[in-house]
């Protein structure tokens, strides 16, 4: 290292040091706190002291009979506000009860109030009582696996550690866990990921994108841990071990460890990464760090006595049921409401409440939990069935009951509500509603979520309907729906179709009555007669029927009427002196002056006529 | 509709319970949608979040009743008893806009199919049958170009809803479809109003007391809910002015 570095570092270090002097400490302070403070015998609890302005030797283990207290972790917390420099020491205490008590632990520092840790000597049963039935609730305390560089990386920059209730579970059963990534300061540039599982024998739940941020000092060395406070369930029985891990960037050293200032002393501090990154000599490496693992005995839950309606619940619950109104009309919907709280797997606490119960109409449950931890693993969850009378008279709601499976006993619970009373009237008249209307509310009191209070637009309301029938796949009406559109379409389509194949064949029909009066342009009836008349000698048929022959097929060769085909007309397209014409002329003449044929010129002029019949076109 | 025990709304409910995007879940529950569409689920619903204290839940549900049962005096009778307990303005139109719907617009579609197909055969036979049957067939033509002019009748009445929302939260209507834009005057939640162009997460609208500004989209729920098909005839029906 060069004297101008040196220089710098010497700059930096007075700076640091006026700095602190500057500085003014707070007074010193010290707090306890327990959680849980309600715990069952052979469960443990934890005793956080936090000496504010103190150092560690401050604070020492409190002595209470029955109890033992046994140091699992010390963290510290600096913080600077305007100058005001607050420095924060905590030591945390695992608390073993020795028998069950009421134990008041006194505080660590006069001044500081104590703390009472009750220890139940176990899981109590449940009972019945009137609409309430409770079962003991003993609480998960959080056991915790001491810290220690065992778990840390191979260059101590990071560290994952569990902190588990316990050790022995049930399958489904959930139990809290801590999960607390250190990542010394310096050392660590990133963190990657969330904290994740190794193996699919557990589950956890989703983890908080915002963890608890905290400075730690382990083994002197300043730490930032992150911890997440969770619940993890084991899917399957059996000794499983579990670790977990996260993905991080640390930075490495580039430079070698012996330094100028030797092996010990100064050279520890200038390869502090912090130095080291200052003056450039780190890299950046992506790495994961896992946890040691954490052996568990899982327990398959026991099949003998499993009650019939037991759904997967698994911790300590207690249960309370009640009715939204105690009187209520025949057809006036009540709601039936069942509260189960505690702590476990909320997730599979479920329950069909009431079916198929006489004289009242049942309709299917709906759920709502509401944790009161982050982690979902402590809260309330509630049923709400809506029920119908159908019978007037002093009636009751039968008991609802829940089932689960306790893990500090080892056994079923159940509990079982009691019946709650309810005075149903007879169905009122239907009433006009013009009746019931309110004076105009006042729109002020509205509030601006859209929502009013509950009694104001639902009293004077008219009675809910019987739902009959099919309804409709879709809000939509049928008219604007596509398929629904094509139907009248096709309808529309065939429609027409047999409008013009009706018409089609009306047209065919008329053509065919025209095709009737139309005269035939077949010379061949004539071409008989024509043969008729020479053989009776008739000249004047012959040759009329002949022109009249030629008429016909020169109409159809020429595209005309027969009645077009005059003498003029075959003079103008074949010549005067053409056959036809010939023809033509000597069938006027026979007509007025008559002519007499030989055999043979009856045979002349008919090869003549039908050799022009039969030729096949005549210009 | 007859009046026995009911309130249905639940098991009618919660299939398809989340299909809905109310944009503010965390103020108002997820409105219920029956799986099955009817007047009297509907109106079960309805009933219940006039119950819950949720006015405007329950004037949607009112209105998606009275698209299938547009005659219902229990439906109007409710529907106009919530609106009233709210402070809600009177939805104003004349006496043809209130009574031009007569039944289910499902059942007036398959009676003016009916109308077409009773139409279309008489006509066609008119021209082929003897004047015996001449009077009977004009008679069934002209029943159904009756239906089918009901059918249509009602299809074009019903197409004033496609394009119909309820205000789930009061909303300030603003004069051009951008956040920064001035309030021109505040929507009260439960009325229903006119969506008459869509831009950019904006609804152009104009409300029961016939004013017209953008309001958000996410502060609607649409009376009957938007699909392809509804989206496309709503362009048609109202283009928007150029």
């Amino acid at each position: 290292m060069n004297i101008q570095r040196l220089k710098w570092l010497s700059a930096l270090m007075a700076l640091t040091i006026a700095s602190t002097g500057i500085a003014k400490e707070s007074p010193a302070a010290v707090t306890q706190s327990i959680e849980p403070a309600t715990i069952a015998l052979g469960e443990a609890s934890r005793l956080t002291i936090a000496a504010s302005g103190a150092d560690t030797s401050e604070i020492t283990p409190p002595m209470v009979n029955g109890l033992e207290f046994v140091a699992v972790g010390q963290s510290q917390r600096v913080e600077s506000v305007n100058g005001v420099t607050t420095s924060t020491t905590s030591v945390t205490y695992q608390v073993i009860p020795r028998e069950a008590g009421v134990y008041t632990i006194p505080g660590a520092a006069s001044g500081t109030p104590p703390v009472v840790l009750t220890v139940n000597p176990g899981s109590g049963g449940s009972g019945p009582s009137r609409g309430f039935a409770t079962a003991q609730t003993p609480q998960v305390a959080p056991g915790v696996t001491p810290a220690g560089r065992a778990d840390m990386n191979a260059d101590g920059s990071a560290f994952v550690r569990l902190h588990l209730a316990k050790h022995e579970l049930y399958v489904g059963e959930t139990i809290p866990v801590d999960i607390e990534v250190g990542m010394r300061n310096g050392f660590v540039a990133s963190l990657n990921g969330l904290p994740t599982l190794n193996g699919d024998e557990f589950t956890l739940n989703k983890l908080s994108s915002e963890p608890q941020k905290t400075e730690d000092v382990i083994d002197g060395k300043p730490f930032t841990v992150l911890t997440w406070h969770s619940a993890l369930a084991a899917v399957k029985p059996g000794t499983l071990s579990l670790t977990v891990e996260t993905p991080l960037t640390v930075r490495m050293r580039t430079r070698p460890d012996a330094g100028p200032f030797g092996e010990a002393g100064l050279d520890a501090f200038f390869n502090d990464p912090m130095f080291q990154n200052f003056f450039g000599a780190s890299t950046e490496k992506e790495i994961t760090v896992a946890s040691k693992p954490a052996n568990f005995t899982v327990l398959a839950l026991p099949t003998r006595d499993q009650p019939a309606d037991f759904s997967g619940a698994v911790g300590h619950f207690s249960v309370s049921s009640d009715l939204s109104d105690g009187k209520a009309a025949v057809g006036d919907p009540v709601t039936l409401r069942m509260r189960i709280s505690g702590t476990g797997n909320f997730d599979r606490v479920s329950s069909p409440m009431l079916h198929d119960v006489a004289r009242w109409k049942t309709y299917a449950p709906t759920a709502n939990f509401e944790p009161s931890d982050s982690m979902g693993f402590r809260g309330v969850k509630t049923f709400e069935q809506p029920v119908i009378a159908m019978q007037p008279g002093a009636q009751s709601l039968p008991p609802v009951t829940f089932s689960w499976f306790d893990p500090s006993t080892r056994q079923y619970a159940q509990a079982r509500t009691s019946p709650l009373p309810v005075d149903i009237s007879p169905a009122p008249e239907e009433r006009s509603v013009a009746h019931q209307l309110r004076p105009q509310a006042n729109p002020s009191a509205l509030t601006p979520s859209g929502s009013a209070p509950a009694d104001a637009a639902a009293s004077g309301l008219r009675a809910d309907h019987v739902i009959k029938g099919r309804g409709a796949a879709s809000m939509t009406p049928y008219y604007y729906q596509p398929k629904y559109l094509g139907v009248p379409s096709a309808l529309l389509l065939a429609l027409s179709g047999v409008w013009f194949w009706q018409r089609r064949r009306e047209q065919a029909a008329a053509d065919a009555i025209a095709e009737g009066n139309r005269p035939s342009l077949d010379p061949q009836p004539l071409i008989n007669v024509m043969d008729d008349a020479r053989t009776a000698g008739d000249s004047d048929l012959f040759f009329k029927s002949a022109r009249a022959a030629l008429q016909r097929d020169l109409a159809s060769k020429w595209q005309l009427s027969p009645e077009a085909i005059t003498l003029e007309e075959v003079s103008e397209r074949l010549g005067a002196k053409s056959d036809v014409a010939r023809l033509f002329t000597l069938a006027d003449e026979t007509a007025y002056a008559g002519t007499r044929l030989t055999t043979l010129d009856y045979q002349q002029w008919r090869q003549l006529v039908m050799g022009h019949i039969n030729a096949k076109g005549m210009s | 509709m007859k009046r026995t025990a009911a309130g249905l709304f639940f098991s009618i409910a919660v299939v398809g319970s989340a299909a809905l995007g109310v944009s503010r879940a965390e103020t108002v529950e997820q409105p219920p949608i029956p799986s099955i569409y009817s007047a009297a689920a509907l109106y079960d619903v309805g009933n219940f979040y006039a119950r819950m204290g949720r006015p405007a839940l329950a004037v949607l549900n009112y209105e998606r009743a009275r698209v299938f049962a547009p005659t219902d005096t229990d439906i109007q009778a409710n529907l106009r008893h919530v609106r009233e307990s709210v402070g809600a303005p009177a939805r104003t139109g004349g006496w043809l806009s209130q009574h031009d719907r007569l039944a289910n617009p499902n059942t007036m579609y398959w009676i003016g199919l009916f109308g077409l197909a009773l139409a279309g055969t008489s006509l066609l036979l008119l021209r082929r049958w003897t004047s015996s049957h001449r009077a009977v067939l004009r008679t069934g033509a002209v029943i159904g170009v009756a239906f089918m002019a009901l059918a249509l009748g009602d299809a074009f009445a019903t197409a004033s809803t496609l394009h119909e929302s309820v205000v789930m939260f009061a909303t300030p209507a603003s004069a051009s479809p951008v956040s920064a834009a001035d309030t021109l005057f505040t929507v009260p939640f439960a009325d229903v109003v006119s969506v008459r162009d869509e831009h950019g997460g904006f609804d152009l609208i104009i409300d029961s007391q016939g004013r017209e500004g953008w309001v958000a989209s996410r502060d609607l729920q649409p009376v009957i809910p938007r699909s392809e098909a509804v989206r496309g005839f709503r362009q048609v029906i109202h283009r928007p002015a150029t």
